[in-house]
Parts: C-alpha cells; structure tokens; sequence
C-alpha cells in the first residue's frame, strides 16, 4: 500500500508505543486542553501531513503570507503551540529538550520543543480570519491564546481509545486508506459536514458521487462518497456529536445510499470557521485520508457574514495547481414547490418560489420534535437524531450546557503500566 | 381573532396532533404552508416580548438576519404557546403576554 498525502508526501505517522513509560520517565508533564489533545492526535496520525508537529515562526509566516509551507507545500492555518512565559519558566521548558503532554491526567505525547516563540496574534487573526473582529470565532481563539508558542515534533506515545458511537466511525489515514481501497473506490468525493442531514444535504452528496464518478465505468461502482464529520469544540445549539455521526449512516443503513457507495468517519478538529482558508484546509485534509475529489458548496466553513457565499471556492480555484484533490463546486439545494423535489439552484428556474433549506428553519422543525416530511429529512433520520437526543443529549440534539459538562468523552487514556502518576 | 399586530414570530411547526388541536377550535386555516409540505402557526410578539423571551430562554435565537423570528426555543415553550393560542383564539402578541405571565 502506497500512502502519499497531500502534496506527494508520505503519510507522516508518529506513533511510538513501545516502552512508553521508559521513553517519558523523566520529562516534564505539561497538562493539555482537548483542543490541543485533538490536534495532537491529529498530528500524530498523518491528518495534518506534511507537519509533523507543531508550527515554528517560520511555517507561520509562511502560512499566513503566501499559504505555503518552507518547502513550498500548501497550506492555509496555522497549528501552533500556546504557553505563557509564567508556565514556561515555571517547569522549565527549554529549546532542545522533551517534555510529555498528558490529557486529563493520562500522558499523551512526547513533545521535542525546537523552538520557543512569541508572535503577534493580530498579524495571525487578520491573515487567517481576514478580519481582527472579536465576534469571528476564529479570531477570538486567536486572540486568547498565551504570550508565547512552542515549536517541534509530536510522537504519541498512548493512543486514545475511543468510545462508542465514535469508535465504529474512528480511522486513522492510513486506515482510511486500506479501507477506501478494499471497497474498491478509485475517485472518492468528500462531504464534509457538522451537521445531521437533510435531503438537500444528502441531495448535494449525490450530486457530487455524479460529478466524481467521471467517466468511469458504472457496471461495477467505483467512486464512494466520505462522510468525514468534523467532531471536536461545541457551541450550545451545535448538534450533538452522536447525532451527527449516527444520522449521517443512517442515510446508508436505509438504504438512501447503496452500501457500496458511502462511508462515515470522523476527524478530530476544532473548526475556525475561517471559510476561504478552511476550505484549502480542509482539502489538504481529505487529499491525506486519500480522497480524490471534495465537495464544497456555498458559505463553506464561513460564519456569520464575514465571508461571500462563494469565497471558499475562489479561493480553491486559484490553488487549483497546488491542491492534491479535485473540487466540485457545487450551488445551494432548496426545495422547489414547483418541480416538486429538492433540486439544485444551477438547474431550477422557479427562483422566486424556491424555499430554502436554512439552517435555522430545520433546527426549528427538530426543537419541536415535529416529524419532518420525507422532502425535508428522511424518517428514519429523524428517528436516529431524536433516538441520540434521548440517549446523548438529555432529551435535546442539540448541545446545552448540561451535555458540553457531562458528556461521554469522545476517548479516554489509559494510564500506562509501570509509570508513577 | 388578532393575528399580527407584532412583526416578530414565533413559529410553531405542525405535525398531525397540533393540526388536530387547530382544526378544533376552528383555526386550522392559520396554519400555514411553510416549507416543503410542511405547516407552521405564527404567534407574533412585540419586540418588549422578544427581549423577555430571550433573556428567559438562554438557548434561544432571534434571527434578525432572515426570517425574523424567534428560534429554538424549547418544546415545551412551543407546547404551551399553542395550547393558549388555540385557548385564546388568537395568534397576536397576547398569547405571549400569557405566556410570559403564566411562565
């Protein structure tokens, strides 16, 4: 098996098991958040190839100027390292040594700082976000980060076990790609998605399985459709984790799509909602899960209205060169009263009684525990969200404070034999 | 029967039972087609109303931006707005002035 991600490199894999509690007895712990634990992880497994860890000064300068990495790759976001000098001085972090990341009290990683750093958030809010607005998500992560970065490589030295829905859906790349393989797919198209779907979700999958299915033959299928959810920070009112992932299978167990044809996974990644860049993001993402096309519709990974509906895809088309993967661009689905269906607003000419599948209008309909009509979300969708409410979600499918404090943990560390806690 | 002298809503999604509820008490026809086959019934509220809901429902959401109502506020919120709709015969803002008494 040839695993090459985005840009030609090779997956980048830093897993190292073995003797663990030997290789971390005399470092430095340093407690992470999840946010930092989910891009640890992500680093650790290839997701973020060709980084092998987390970003110095010159990557981030890099990134936030021309999008490139030093040797030229692309690249769009900056994954950096926090600390305040206080905390640095106070365990006694040094360039050139090692320290051990450890998540709620289990160790994690072995981080070998090559750099310690100090960079002017503003400049990375602005260049990344394209405003210094504090109302951007994205901008207030920056601009709450700590006074100074830590730069060098990651190698997970315990790996995370996951819980139950999300374990049936866990692929690391490299199984991403034994499994796209051993389902045959030569062109897989990328869906990428927070949310549970509606028909004209499922409508624009199978809009782009056509547009990524080329020319190739359809006696025997071999382009398949990725559901690779986004799973990481919540906001009250986001759906809840569970739902998203159970509900989006759910749209292949009833047989909305053919078994051979669809797929859920996850990634860990707390969005930015950085639109245009996150989209370029989220390309080089999917190219190192070893997808060969992606999906990307209006207002993709925006927020508010801080960026044009089809930013993103401009954006992509003038990176066309440097990208590993092939977009489909693809216009808003509505429902049109006229035509009867859900249809594409490329294709439908009844614009003026078109109704639009917003965001607001479905979570109105699922607040109410209104069965929705077939045109609007599949039944058994619905069940399966409602089900995951009643299960996950305290009765709600959406997050609330009470699911954000006492949720099942997406995974958990074990502690390692033979280490003093 | 008041209706809208508010021009901020507060949609109520009708499935069988509720349009069950409506078609009694006559006002079936105020519940509207809204979006790919399916009902809704706009309770209007004023924008002293509006502030009040959305201090007392954390969750909730005006959508300033588009439709103009108020969103995501709990079921059971919807349940009893419905009840003193059909209870008062009306959709205007004084079902919510109950509503915010009787809550």
């Amino acid at each position: 098996m040839d695993y090459v991600g985005h840009n030609g490199k090779p997956i980048v894999e830093r897993v190292s098991t073995a003797h663990a509690a030997a290789q971390i007895k005399d470092l430095t712990r340093v407690p992470i958040s999840k946010a930092t634990a989910h891009e640890v992880i992500s680093l650790s497994y290839g997701f973020f190839t060709p980084l092998t860890g987390f970003m110095g000064p010159r990557e981030v300068d890099g990134t936030l100027d021309d999008m490139q990495l030093p040797d030229g790759t692309l690249w769009s976001i900056p994954i950096v390292f926090d600390m305040s000098t206080d905390d640095i001085k106070k365990l006694d972090i040094k360039e050139g040594g090692s320290v051990l990341l450890e998540y709620l009290g289990a160790p994690m990683a072995i981080f070998d700082i090559a750099q310690i750093y100090e960079y002017d958030l503003e400049r990375m809010a602005e260049k990344t976000y394209g405003t210094t607005d504090a109302r951007h998500p994205g901008v207030k992560k920056t601009m709450s980060y700590q006074n100074r970065f830590l730069s060098g490589d990651i190698t997970l030295i315990n790996e995370p076990v996951f819980n139950e829905p999300f374990k049936s859906f866990w692929l690391t790349p490299k199984q991403h790609r034994d499994t796209l393989t051993q389902k045959g797919w030569q062109h897989v198209v990328a869906h990428q998605t927070r949310n549970v779907p509606h028909t004209g979700h499922e409508a624009l999958m199978k809009q782009a399985w056509f547009a990524a299915n080329e020319d190739l033959p359809i006696d025997t299928l071999k382009t398949g459709v990725l559901v690779n959810c986004i799973i990481g920070q919540k906001r009250a009112g986001d759906y809840i984790d569970e739902a998203i992932l159970l509900a989006q299978d759910a749209l292949r167990a009833n047989g909305y799509f053919r078994d051979d044809v669809h797929k859920v996974s996850f990634t860990l990644w707390d969005m930015r909602y950085a639109g245009p860049r996150e989209a370029i993001f989220h390309a080089i993402l999917r190219a190192n899960l070893g997808c060969t096309h992606h999906m990307f519709g209006r207002d993709h990974a925006g927020v508010g209205d801080f960026y044009q509906p089809y930013d993103a895809q401009n954006l992509l088309t003038k990176h066309r060169e440097e990208l590993s993967i092939k977009p489909v661009f693809l216009k808003e689905n509505w429902y049109c009263p006229q035509c009867q269906e859900v249809t594409n607003s490329a294709l439908c000419g009844h614009d003026a009684t078109s109704q639009s599948f917003s965001g607001s209008v479905i979570r109105s309909i699922l607040t109410d525990e209104v069965k929705p009509t077939q045109r609007v979300m599949r039944h058994e969708v619905f069940e399966v969200v409602m089900d995951s409410a009643a299960k996950y979600g305290e009765g709600s499918p959406f997050c609330t404070e009470e699911y954000l404090k006492n949720r099942r943990p997406v995974f958990t560390l074990d502690q390692l034999e033979g280490l003093d806690s | 029967m008041s209706t809208n002298n508010g021009t901020i809503k507060i949609n109520v999604w009708i499935n069988d039972e509720r349009l069950d509820a409506l078609e009694k008490a006559g006002m079936a026809q105020l519940a509207e087609e809204a979006f790919a086959g399916m009902k809704l019934l706009a309770i209007h509220t004023t924008e002293e109303q509006k502030d009040l809901l959305l201090q007392r429902f954390a969750g909730a959401k005006y959508d300033s931006a588009t439709t103009k109502s108020i969103e995501l506020l709990p079921k059971h919120a919807k349940d009893k707005l419905l009840e003193l709709s059909i209870q008062m015969h009306s959709t205007g803002p004084e079902v919510t002035d109950r509503f915010l008494q009787e809550a």
